[in-house]
């Protein structure tokens, strides 16, 4: 084994060797940097979906949908269900919701407006919001409550105006939520939503109606309820879970991500070949260095340590640059994706950054290791020789 | 001063080589012995095995057959990871080209060989001092080896071989590149420590001119010895 001293001096060793060699160690990095930044955006926007459609254990949320739409703009039901919905057993609350947003396809900026009956909204989100912006939006009929990653992404602040989707809003503020469908939405007075758009008949219609259940185990049974009890009506309805309402809405996207995940993965066989091609022409062009330091009394050990070190360092710097940058980005950039009404955030995530990192440097210890084995198997006389 | 302990017994030594189906014969049934403190000058012929001489007694080739005791140590015996070891105390060694690290500056150069011994970063800065001084090159201690010249270079290569204190010096051509006047300056150098420390030089050679610094002259040819009874004179 060797000294902690002896581990300090090759740690020592392996860096300057690397800073001394800028333009070879300047592309590596930048190579990591770039591989690993598209492994943790695409991991980010992977863990948004995942988060935005699994089912969790407590799920109460259902989303009654009109039967065989899939776009809030087609989805019209008669608000008029709200009642008969709940009179249905397990019911525990219903809010009939007006939908429109900006674009109905796929987009990164998607606008949201949920028109919510007001004493609904502020019976159930009377701890996301300050009791200044609940008065204010209460006090107003043309008055928005933005979703933290809307506010952010379109730069607003409570009394600013904004118009999106023909619809003409003042804020009122920001809730804080970490709900996924509320991030980009705006939350409007139900009535002012109808007025606004004049279609289906002012007051009577509505896009979709947001249930919570008495229990979650009731959850099945209550949607089964409800579309049974509509079934022969004019506008049949269609009721799941809201992770599995977001889940079909978001089938192309899940699709998109499932093979950006691909990509990432690439990635990091990318990560691995590079370090591993960097070291390994590297001590090619090395044998003679790696002679002389056998000479010095270098053991293997120590010239593992030594080819393994700065693998490792290739990655961490590579790593550390690369997962910075993504999560900076996605930060900054404030992305959601957003099709057919439902929101997916793609938030910033330390853990997928530390991740990325850990992996980066994984690899690279994992790409070190057999030009680790080669060097410190070499003749010392051959090496002198080559 | 120098004492008549033996720091190098070879007994019977043989180097083969393989090469092309055909055993080529390096060093044939050699018998040699140095005492401690001695400044011994290998001479012979190109290909009479001198390097690999050195190469033995550095540990950086074993030999075929024969036995090889250098500063009491059986080193035909040692594992590899042991030789490294033994290396690392036991001696220094200067090459004809220097051999330094391209990309690491003279002071880090000579520091190269403490990283393998347990010391602290003081005491390796005062070695690395001590020896850059005592080589007369530690103005020149942030220098890159494209920054120095031929002699410059060998200076630091010199400080790196004695700067873990070995009680082998061995040097292989180390004036072979360098003009007449830095090869002076060397074999002034190898001569002072020599002298003043009594330290023990082997050191190959083709040039008389430089084996007269010696006080023994070896000569080898065909792998065999060819001074008298191997002994020191």
């Amino acid at each position: 084994m060797i000294g902690a001293r002896e581990a300090s001096g090759i740690v020592t060793l392996a860096w300057r060797g690397l800073r001394r060699r800028p333009t070879r160690t300047g592309l590596v990095i930048a190579g990591i940097a770039v591989a690993i930044f598209l492994v943790c955006t695409v991991d980010a926007m992977s863990s948004g979906v995942k988060r935005a459609t699994r089912a969790a254990a407590g799920e109460t949320a259902l989303v009654v949908y009109r039967q065989n739409r899939f776009c809030p703009f087609t989805s019209q039901l008669p608000q008029s269900y709200e009642q008969d919905i709940r009179n249905i057993p397990g019911v525990s609350t219903v809010t009939p919701v007006k939908i429109v947003v900006s674009n109905c396809r796929a987009s990164l900026d998607v606008v949201t407006f949920r028109g919510v009956p007001a004493e609904d909204f502020a019976r159930d989100h009377a701890t996301e919001t300050s009791p200044e912006a609940m008065k204010a939006w209460l006090s107003r009929s043309d008055a928005a409550l933005l979703g933290p990653e809307l506010a952010a992404r379109r730069r607003l602040v409570g009394g600013d105006r904004f118009t999106a989707a023909g619809v003409d809003a003042f804020v009122a503020g920001v809730i804080e939520s970490d709900t996924p469908q509320d991030q980009s939405s705006a939350f409007v007075h139900l009535s002012f939503l109808q007025e606004q758009l004049k279609r289906g008949g002012t007051g009577t219609v509505v896009t979709q109606f947001d249930v919570r259940v008495t229990d979650p185990a009731r959850l099945e049974e209550v949607a089964t309820a409800i579309d049974a009890h509509f079934a022969a009506d004019q506008s049949p309805t269609t009721t799941r879970a809201e992770t599995a309402h977001v889940a079909r809405a978001a089938t192309d996207v899940i699709a998109l991500v499932g093979f950006a995940e691909l990509l990432g993965l690439a990635g990091l066989a990318a990560v691995f070949a590079l370090v591993a091609n960097a070291i390994v022409l590297s001590m090619r062009s090395r044998e003679r260095e790696v002679s002389i330091l056998q000479t010095l009394g270098f053991t293997r050990l120590h010239l593992a340590l030594l080819v393994v070190t700065e693998a490792v360092l290739l990655g961490g710097i590579g790593g550390v640059i690369g997962a910075l940058a993504s999560y900076f980005t996605i930060a900054f950039v404030r992305t959601a994706m957003t099709m057919e009404g439902v929101s997916i955030a793609v938030p910033p995530s330390a853990f997928i950054a530390v991740l990325g990192v850990g992996l980066a440097m994984a690899l690279s210890l994992a790409a070190g290791i057999v030009p680790a084995i080669i060097a410190s198997r070499q003749s010392i006389v051959a090496g002198f020789r080559s | 001063m120098a004492t008549v302990e033996p720091i190098i017994r070879c007994s019977s030594l043989e180097k083969h080589y393989e090469r092309g189906g055909e055993t080529v014969r390096v060093l044939e049934k050699l018998d040699l012995t140095i005492t401690r403190g001695q400044f011994v000058a290998l001479m012979g012929p190109s290909g009479s095995g001198k390097t690999t001489l050195l190469n033995l007694l550095a540990g950086i080739d074993r030999p075929t057959a024969g036995g090889l005791v250098v500063d009491g140590q059986d080193i035909t015996t040692l594992s590899r990871a042991a030789l490294a070891h033994w290396r690392a105390r036991s001696v220094g060694y200067i090459f004809q080209l220097y051999h330094l690290v391209p990309v690491l500056t003279a002071y880090e150069n000579v520091e190269l060989p403490l990283y393998v011994h347990n010391i602290s970063r003081r005491e390796r800065h005062r070695r690395v001092c001590e020896a850059l001084e005592s080589v007369s090159i530690s103005d020149r201690h942030a220098h890159y080896p494209s920054q120095l010249s031929g002699g410059q270079e060998q200076r630091v290569a010199i400080a790196r071989a004695i700067v873990t204190q070995p009680s082998l010096l061995l040097a292989d051509e180390p004036t072979g590149d360098l003009d007449r006047a830095s090869a002076a300056g060397i074999m002034e150098l190898l001569g002072r420590l020599h002298r003043e420390h009594g330290q023990t030089i082997v050191m190959v050679t083709h040039d008389p001119a430089t084996a007269v610094h010696a006080q023994r002259t070896v000569h080898l040819d065909k792998g065999r010895l060819v001074e008298p009874h191997g002994v020191a004179s």
